[in-house]
C-alpha cells in the first residue's frame, strides 16, 4: 500500500501538498492536535484497564507502557506527513555568518556570481516593473478611481476613436462614474504678443477635466465652466515650464496674453511643475464641443472619468457594456461601430494603445518575458557551476559534517542560505544599478520621444525591491539547491567511505553543454547583428534617394476651431480646415521652391527612410485563399511633384498627375519590389489592388496602378527589398504632412529659412520635427542596433560568466581524476595518450554545445534577415562567429584542463595514487 | 480468542481503511475494531497505528474531524474518503486474489500440477 493510489495519482497528489501546506502553515495546531489525540488514546485506555479491574494509578501506568514513547510517536507521525525533512530545514545565524566568510574567501568566484545575478535579476524583474509601472494611477490619483473609456477594436487590435458624441452620451447615461472628461492634443505655435513663435504641446480639455484629474493650479484658477459658454473670452491655463520659459516664472503672469496661432488668450493659470496631461502638455484650452452637427461634424478626443464612490471597476465595465454604445448617426456608421468594444481601462492603455489586459496579454510581450527569464535562468545555471565547483571544494567538511550527524536536508540548507547570501547582494546591487541608470540615462530619447509621459514612473518601488528579493529567493534555490542535491545525492555516502570527493555527472555536463550552447548562439546572434546593421547602413546609402541632399520638415494644422476661427466650432468646419490646408500646402510648396537654396519640395504623409504605414491589400485576378494569412505592404500618400522632387523616375507606365488627387481618379504607383515579390515581374500596369479593412469584404475601392518607380528606401532593414504603393493625395488632405526640401547645398542651413516662410503662410502651421533626411532613422533601425547594443552586452556578460564557470567546473573534473591519471601513469600510458583522455570528455562537451548554439544563431539571422544566409556577408559573419566563439569557448575550456592535466602530470604517478588514497 | 497473526508489512493500512470504513470511529476505536473483527486475531502495537492513521490522512484516502466520543471526551474521528473506498476496494480485490493464489496453491496436490 505504499506509493500513489493507481488512477487516482491526480487526486492523491493534491491531498498530499493540502496536508503539506497544512502542516507548514499551521504546524503548532498539528502538533497540540497529535499532543489531545495521544491524551485521549490513553484516557480511554485507562478507562478500559479500570473496568477490568485494575486500581486507577496502576491502569494509567499500564495505558502508558502499552502506549510507548509519544515522542517518537509523534516524530513518526511528522515522518507520515512529511514534517520532517522540512523540520531539518533550519536557517540559523551561524548559516548567514558562514555564508559571509564563504563570500570573502572565495572573492573572484564571489565577485563572478554575485556580476551574474545583478545581470540577471534586474533583466528577470524589467517586463513586470514595466507593464506595472504603464497601469499605475495617475499622479494625484492615490486612491486609484480614474480610469479611461475607449473603443476597442477587436479585428484591428487597435483603440478605435471615439466621437464627442459619444462623450456626450455617456456623460448622460452613465452612473458609474460620478465626472467623466474629453480631451484632445495638438501642437500650437505660440508666442508672446509679436514676439517669435515656437511650437508647444497643448491640450484641449472638457469642463470637468481638471476635477476628475483632482488637479489643483500653482497660481490662479484652472478651467472653469464659464470659459466653455459660447462667447466667452479666450483662456488658457499654461504649464510650469512655459511659465518658466515664456515669462521667468513671473508671478504677475496672470491677466498677461499669449498667441496661440492667430488669437491672444488670456493666462488665468499656472498648473505646477510635474502636471503636463495628458503627456508633455504644456498649454491648456477649453474644448468647446459642436452642440449641433452631423456626421462629418464629429470629432475624436479621448475620454477619461472618476469611478463613484463604491464602484468598482467591473461594475463600470458592465454599465458601460450594457450602455456604452449611443444611437448611432447612420446605417453606414452602424456596421463600422457595432463591432467596437466599449472597455473601461487604467490610462496608460489608453495612451499607449495596449490591449486590456496590459502588456501581460502580449503574446510579444510575453515572448520578451520568457526571454528575460530565460537569461535569469543562464545566469543561475553558471552560478550553479560556481557554487557546485565551490562545494566540490569543500568535500572533507561537508564529510566531517555528516559524520557528526548533520543530515542531508541540513547540509543543503546550509548551502541555500550561503547562496541566497550571494544572491540578496547580487539583487541589492542590480537594484541600485538601475536606480542608477534610471536617474541619468534618458529613456525617452532611447524610445525615440522627447520625453516620457509624465504619469510614467520607471522609479525602484517598494514593490520592485520585494520582486527583486523574490527573484533572489528562485535564483538561490536554483543556483544553490540543485548543485546541493546533487553533491549530497545517493553517491555523497560512498564518496566519503571511499574519500573519492565529487563525482561530476550528467548535471554538470549538461550544465557544461548548456553554458557553451548559449554562450556561442549569442556570439553568433551578436555578430549577425552587427554585420547586419552594418549592412544596412551600406544599403541605405546605396539605395533610395540621396537622402543626405533633403531637410525633411513636419507641418501640421491644429485640427480644431482654436487655431483658425477663435470661435467656436460650426457647420462645415472640416471642410475649411481641408481647404485652408490645402492652401498653406500649395502655397508654403510654392514659395519655398523660390527660395535660393532649394530644388524642389515633395510632400507626403512620409517620406523615403521612415516608418511606412502597412496595410493589408489585395490584387486583383490574384487568386488568393479566403483563410491564408494577409498580405501586407507599405503605403504612402503622395502629392502629384512626389518622384519628381526626388528626382525618382518613373521606370514604366507614367507619374501621377495633379487632376489624379483631385478628381479622385483612384489610381496607383508601385515599387520595383512591388512588381517583383508579388507580381513575381509581370507588368503590373492596369492591375488593380486595394486595401480592405479587417472587416471589410468587398467595399474597399480598387486603384488601378499606372506606374512603377525604382526603390526609394521603404524598408530599413531591407532596403531593396520593401514593397511599396504609392495613393496620390490632393492638398489638403494629409494632416500632418512631411515635406522633403531638396537642397541645393546644405539642407540644415534650410531650416530657420522654412520656418520664416511657413510663419509667413500661416502662423497656425505648426513646424514639427525637423532633419535632414539622412538622418532619419525607422523605429526597425533602433531595434536592430538595440538588439545589437544589448546582444553584445548579453555577449559580454556570457562570455564572462562562461569563463569563469567553465574554469571552475573543467578544472575540478581534471583534478577529481588525479589519483585514475597516476595509476594509468604508473600502468605506462604516455603524456599525449594520458592528455588525449583528460581532454575528450571536455572536447565533447564543447563540441555539443557548439552543435546546439551554431544552428539557434542560425535560426535567429534566418529570422532577422528572412534567408538562410542572409546575404553573404552575413553569412561570412556567421563562419567568423563559428570561429570566433568557438575559439573563446574552447581557449577557456583547454585552459580550464590544461592547468590542472599539467599539474597532474608532473608529479609522479605513486604521489597522485598516494596523495588521494 | 484465536490465535494472534503478524501483519504483513504494508497490510496494517489496508485492515485500517477497512476497520475505518465501517463507521466514523477515534483512534483507540480503531484499535479496538481491529481486533473486534479480526476476532482477536490481529493487534495493532498502539505505537505504529497513529504514523499508520498519519499516513493515510496525507494520502487523502481517510480524513478526521473533531467530535465528542461516547465518554464524552473530545476526540479526533476518522472516516474514508472517496479516494480511500476505491483505494480500499482495490486492495481487497487484489488481497483476495492472493489469498486464493495461495490457498490453491497450497492446497495443491500432484494430479493438479
Amino acid at each position: 500500500m505504499t506509493g500513489l493510489p493507481g488512477g487516482a495519482s491526480v487526486a492523491g497528489l493534491l491531498a498530499r501538498v493540502r496536508s503539506l501546506y497544512r502542516g507548514l502553515r499551521h504546524r503548532a495546531d498539528v502538533e497540540s492536535d497529535m499532543v489531545e489525540e495521544f491524551g485521549h488514546h490513553l484516557a480511554e485506555r485507562t478507562d478500559d484497564l479500570i473496568r477490568q479491574g485494575l486500581a486507577p494509578d496502576a491502569a494509567d501506568r499500564q495505558a502508558r507502557r502499552e502506549f510507548g514513547h509519544a515522542g517518537t510517536h509523534r516524530a513518526q507521525a511528522r515522518e507520515a506527513i512529511g514534517l520532517r525533512s522540512f523540520a531539518q530545514l533550519r536557517f540559523s545565524w551561524l548559516d548567514v555568518k558562514l555564508g559571509l566568510r564563504m563570500l570573502l574567501k572565495h572573492p573572484m568566484l564571489s565577485l563572478a556570481a554575485v556580476f551574474a545575478l545583478a545581470v540577471g535579476i534586474p533583466v528577470g524583474l524589467a517586463p513586470s516593473h514595466i507593464a506595472r509601472a504603464l497601469e499605475a494611477p495617475l499622479p494625484g490619483d492615490a486612491d486609484d478611481r480614474v480610469r479611461a473609456i475607449r473603443f476597442w477594436d477587436p479585428l484591428s487590435s487597435g483603440v478605435a476613436p471615439t466621437w464627442d458624441d459619444e462623450f456626450t452620451f455617456w456623460q448622460a447615461t452613465l452612473h458609474s462614474f460620478s465626472s467623466l472628461a474629453a480631451f484632445r492634443t495638438s501642437t500650437y505655435n505660440v508666442s508672446l504678443a509679436d514676439g517669435p513663435s515656437a511650437p508647444a504641446a497643448g491640450a484641449l480639455l472638457s469642463a470637468s477635466a481638471f476635477n476628475v484629474l483632482r488637479a489643483g493650479p500653482l497660481l490662479g484658477r484652472v478651467l472653469d465652466s464659464g470659459d466653455f459658454a459660447a462667447g466667452a473670452p479666450d483662456v488658457v491655463v499654461i504649464g510650469y515650464a512655459l511659465w518658466s520659459s515664456r515669462f521667468g516664472r513671473d508671478p504677475g503672469v496672470l491677466g498677461r496674453s499669449i498667441r496661440i496661432g492667430r488669437t491672444l488668450h488670456t493666462v488665468v493659470g499656472v498648473m505646477p511643475d510635474g502636471f503636463r496631461f495628458p503627456a508633455n502638455e504644456e498649454l491648456w484650452l477649453p474644448l468647446r464641443l459642436a452642440s449641433v452637427g452631423g456626421v462629418d461634424e464629429r470629432t475624436p478626443v479621448r475620454v477619461l472619468g472618476r469611478l463613484a464612490d463604491g464602484v468598482s471597476v467591473q461594475q463600470a465595465q458592465a454599465e458601460l457594456s450594457s450602455t456604452g454604445v449611443p444611437p448611432l448617426i447612420n446605417a453606414d456608421d452602424a456596421a463600422e461601430r457595432s463591432r467596437l468594444r466599449p472597455e473601461v481601462v487604467p490610462f496608460g492603455l489608453l495612451y499607449l494603445g495596449l490591449p486590456a489586459g496590459g502588456l501581460d496579454s502580449l503574446t510579444e510581450f510575453r515572448f520578451v518575458q520568457m526571454l528575460m527569464f530565460v537569461l535569469l535562468l543562464v545566469a543561475c545555471g553558471n552560478v550553479a557551476m560556481l557554487v557546485f565547483a565551490r562545494t566540490a571544494t569543500r568535500f572533507r567538511e561537508l564529510a566531517i559534517r555528516t559524520a557528526l550527524g548533520a543530515s542531508r536536508s541540513r547540509i543543503i540548507s546550509q548551502i541555500f542560505v550561503e547562496t541566497l547570501l550571494l544572491a540578496v547582494v547580487a539583487a541589492g546591487v542590480g537594484v541600485l544599478v538601475v536606480n542608477w541608470a534610471l536617474a541619468h540615462v534618458n529613456l525617452a530619447a532611447l524610445a525615440g520621444e522627447s520625453a516620457l509621459p509624465y504619469w510614467l514612473s520607471l522609479d525602484v518601488t517598494p514593490a520592485t525591491v520585494f520582486s527583486a528579493l523574490a527573484l533572489a529567493a528562485v535564483s538561490a534555490t536554483v543556483a544553490g539547491v540543485a548543485p546541493a542535491i546533487a553533491i549530497t545525492g545517493h553517491a555523497f555516502s560512498r564518496n566519503i567511505r571511499d574519500r573519492s570527493g565529487v563525482h561530476f555527472g550528467g548535471l554538470t555536463s549538461a550544465l557544461v553543454v548548456a553554458d557553451i550552447a548559449v554562450s556561442v548562439a549569442a556570439v553568433g546572434m551578436a555578430l549577425a547583428i552587427s554585420a547586419h546593421a552594418t549592412d544596412l547602413q551600406a544599403a541605405n546609402r546605396a539605395t533610395g534617394i540621396a537622402a543626405s541632399e533633403y531637410l525633411a520638415v513636419e507641418f501640421r494644422l491644429p485640427a480644431d476651431d482654436r487655431g483658425f476661427t477663435g470661435a467656436r466650432a460650426d457647420l462645415g468646419a472640416r471642410d475649411r480646415l481641408r481647404a485652408r490646408l490645402a492652401a498653406d500646402q500649395r502655397a508654403l510648396v510654392a514659395a519655398l521652391e523660390q527660395e535660393p537654396g532649394v530644388k524642389r519640395v515633395a510632400v507626403g504623409d512620409v517620406l523615403p527612410r521612415m516608418e511606412h504605414r502597412s496595410r493589408p491589400y489585395e490584387l486583383e485576378g490574384v487568386d488568393h485563399a479566403p483563410d491564408a494569412p494577409r498580405r501586407w505592404t507599405r503605403l504612402a500618400r503622395v502629392d502629384a511633384g512626389f518622384f519628381d522632387a526626388l528626382e525618382r523616375p518613373i521606370l514604366s507606365g507614367r507619374n501621377f498627375v495633379r487632376t489624379d488627387a483631385e478628381q479622385d481618379a483612384q489610381v496607383a504607383i508601385v515599387n520595383t519590389a512591388f512588381v517583383e515579390r508579388v507580381l513575381e515581374g509581370r507588368n503590373p500596369i492596369g492591375r488593380r489592388v486595394r486595401f480592405p479593412l479587417a472587416a471589410d469584404t468587398g467595399s474597399a475601392a480598387w486603384y488601378r496602378i499606372v506606374g512603377v518607380v525604382g526603390p526609394l528606401g521603404v524598408d530599413m532593414l531591407n532596403a531593396e527589398r520593401g514593397e511599396a504603393v504609392y495613393l496620390p493625395a490632393a492638398p489638403g488632405t494629409i494632416n500632418p504632412m512631411q515635406l522633403g526640401v531638396h537642397a541645393v547645398t546644405s539642407p540644415a542651413s534650410l531650416t530657420g529659412r522654412v520656418r520664416e516662410v511657413a510663419r509667413t503662410v500661416d502662423p497656425d502651421l505648426v513646424m514639427g520635427r525637423v532633419s535632414v533626411l539622412s538622418d532619419v532613422r525607422q523605429g526597425d533601425w533602433y531595434l536592430v542596433m538595440g538588439l545589437a547594443a544589448g546582444l553584445v552586452l548579453l555577449v559580454g556578460v556570457l562570455i564572462a560568466l562562461a569563463t569563469s564557470g567553465l574554469y571552475a567546473m573543467l578544472s575540478l573534473s581534471v583534478s577529481e581524476r588525479t589519483r585514475e591519471i597516476g595509476i594509468r601513469a604508473a600502468l605506462g600510458a604516455s603524456r599525449p595518450s594520458l592528455l588525449a583522455t583528460i581532454l575528450k570528455r571536455s572536447l565533447l562537451q564543447i563540441g555539443l554545445g557548439a552543435a546546439i548554439g551554431l544552428p539557434i544563431a542560425a535560426r535567429f539571422v534566418f529570422e532577422l534577415t528572412g534567408t538562410p544566409d542572409g546575404g553573404g556577408s552575413v553569412l561570412r559573419s556567421m563562419a567568423l562567429a563559428l570561429g570566433l566563439s568557438a575559439g573563446i569557448v574552447a581557449l577557456v575550456g583547454l585552459s580550464s584542463c590544461l592547468v590542472p592535466t599539467r599539474r597532474v602530470l608532473a608529479i609522479e604517478a605513486t604521489e597522485a595514487i598516494r596523495a588521494e588514497s | 480468542m484465536a490465535p494472534s497473526a503478524a501483519l504483513l508489512p504494508g497490510n496494517l493500512e489496508m485492515v485500517i481503511l477497512k476497520a475505518i470504513s465501517l463507521g466514523d470511529v477515534h483512534g483507540y476505536g480503531v484499535l479496538l475494531r481491529i481486533e473486534q473483527i479480526s476476532g482477536g486475531a490481529i493487534l495493532v502495537q498502539q505505537g505504529a497505528l497513529y504514523p499508520a492513521l498519519y499516513r493515510l490522512e496525507h494520502k487523502g484516502l481517510i480524513a478526521a474531524r473533531w467530535g465528542t466520543s461516547d465518554n464524552n471526551r473530545r476526540a479526533k474521528f476518522y472516516h474514508l474518503t472517496a479516494l480511500g473506498r476505491r483505494q480500499l476496494s482495490k486492495e481487497q480485490n487484489s488481497w483476495q486474489r492472493l489469498a486464493d493464489a495461495i490457498a490453491r496453491s497450497l492446497t495443491a496436490t500432484l494430479q493438479e500440477t
